[in-house]
């Protein structure tokens, strides 16, 4: 399988409105984003996860269309299935928290099997009239068996490897805890110093105490 | 009873210049007594007097209040006339210990507070007389700078070494800006100085010695975790942490121990010099 997001078509948002859009002054509360995968050989995309950032979205609703292998050839016994029900994105749609969070949905959040996907539909709502636009934002589509951040974590975040557990260590070694505790405090107060370096000069001619002829005026 | 109250009417004195008691105001016309308790302490400047006792003791929060207090209010009372005796060794030898007090008042993690100490400090050393322009010269800045490092317990070259980093000549007009960077900078090493100490302890682990190799994984770790670090970065904080943790500690420190060296010990100055060595890199000289 190839590395990174599964290449996908992510059409705009469609504003759903009942009366006149241009002489309703009502703001819209649902707008659909439509995400088409590319067909795929020998088989549709199993969705792994799903990533994005929000933009003043409240709850969001997923719905994919699968195709059963019993139905390969007949487009349209394609079915459309709500894998996600109105998911909570913003806590409290009038104000401001996780309105514009980066969010992951995976597999196991589903409410029935993302494989062999042909399609996918996202329904945003946004009950409060506050917000004048509500979308999701970069949004990707990861494959099963791969991982949205998998190059972006460094060595030194993840787990030490089995091998470099710290089991059977020397038996002379000071407690480890009561060291770090006293090192990391050392760390800050240099970075702490460093944080604080000012752009103030004295504003020195010279150069180890010596000064330039050139420099110096005999007014 | 009249004694007291024609006492009370009189125009308290004008205090010294900078002592930081507040000039009271004047009497109404013809010297009236003042109308009520509130006139009064208005009158005698206590109010403002009491109020900013009373926030230098929540800006620097003392374990003994009291005793506090009384220090802030005998200090008060026995800071003399600067104005006059500007250009006076003694006069000057008086604002030296005056700024001194006000650095030490709150910590210097209790930033605000701190700072406005360390603008307090720098106003009692302004200069200020006949003939001389208000700032902070070179000389009293460094004499400053080394009466803070003297009543810590920070080894002679250690606060040699940042003293040259950060002191200025006698003729230099020292901004505000260095002034403060200056004095953190003291405060900072010798609380660096302290935390060493301790973690030395912890290395020695009670026998009075510790193992060289060991204090030198320790302080490369150390090293490695500031080398890493650029604060435009804030991954960079992260990979430090990571890197000065317990399990990286212990593997390091492991493998210092597993190394087929001469086993030979560190003694504390030693271990001293060098961890404040990583510190004073790390400090700004003064340009």
């Amino acid at each position: 399988m190839a590395p990174g997001p599964a290449p996908c078509t992510v059409r705009s948002p469609v504003v759903l409105q009942v009366g006149d859009v241009k002489t309703d002054l009502a703001r819209p509360g649902v707008a659909i984003i439509d995400v088409a995968l590319p067909p795929a050989q020998p088989l549709d995309v199993r969705v792994g996860e799903i990533v994005f950032k929000n933009s003043y979205t409240a709850f969001l609703t997923v719905r994919v269309q699968r195709r059963r292998p019993c139905d390969v050839g007949r487009e349209g016994a394609r079915k459309w299935v709500t894998c996600l029900w109105n998911h909570c994105l913003m806590p409290s749609p009038h104000t401001e928290t996780g309105s514009q969070d980066y969010f992951s949905l995976f597999r196991h959040q589903m409410l029935c099997d993302v494989d062999q996907v042909t399609a996918v539909r996202l329904i945003l709502r946004q009950p409060s009239p506050v917000w004048l636009h509500f979308t999701l934002e970069e949004l990707r589509l990861y494959p099963k068996g791969q991982q949205s951040l998998q190059t972006d974590f460094p060595t030194w975040l993840s787990h030490l490897a089995p091998q470099q557990q710290p089991e059977n260590l020397h038996g002379g070694i000071p407690d480890p805890e009561k060291v770090s505790t006293e090192v990391q405090q050392l760390w800050v107060l240099t970075e702490m110093i460093r944080a604080n370096q000012t752009a103030a000069r004295i504003g020195r001619f010279d150069v180890d105490g010596c000064y330039d002829i050139n420099l110096l005026s005999y007014t | 009873m009249a004694a007291c109250e024609k006492r009370r009417s009189a125009p308290a004195p004008a205090p010294a210049t900078g002592s930081g008691l507040v000039e009271p105001v004047r009497a109404g016309v013809g010297g009236r007594e003042p109308e009520s308790e509130a006139e009064f302490l208005l009158q005698a400047g206590v109010t403002s007097m009491v109020r900013e006792a009373l926030l230098k003791v929540l800006e620097a929060r003392p374990e003994e209040p009291v005793s506090f207090l009384a220090s802030y209010f005998e200090k008060l009372v026995l800071s003399g006339p600067q104005g006059g005796a500007a250009g006076d060794r003694h006069g000057q030898q008086q604002r030296l210990v005056r700024a001194l007090w006000y650095v030490r008042l709150a910590h210097h993690s209790h930033r605000t507070a701190f700072n406005n100490n360390v603008s307090m400090a720098y106003e009692c050393l302004s200069a200020r007389g006949r003939r001389k322009k208000p700032g902070v010269n070179g000389k009293i800045y460094s004499e400053l700078l080394k009466k803070i490092c003297q009543d810590g317990e920070a080894p002679e070259e250690v606060v040699s070494s940042l003293l040259r980093k950060i002191q200025c000549r006698d003729h230099e007009a020292v901004p505000f800006d260095v002034f403060r960077y200056g004095v953190l900078s003291c405060f900072v090493l010798l609380e660096f100085v302290a935390k060493a100490d301790t973690l030395y302890d912890v290395l020695d682990d009670g026998s009075g010695v510790a193992d060289k190799r060991v204090c030198q994984a320790v302080l490369g770790t150390l090293e490695d975790a500031l080398g890493a670090s650029d604060f435009s970065v804030p991954i960079r904080y992260l990979e430090a942490g990571s890197k000065l943790g317990p399990d990286c500690l212990a593997l390091a420190m492991d493998k210092a121990l597993l190394e087929r060296k001469i086993c030979s010990s560190m003694n504390r100055e030693e271990f001293l010099t060098k961890a404040t060595a990583l510190f004073i890199a790390k400090v700004k000289p003064i340009d």
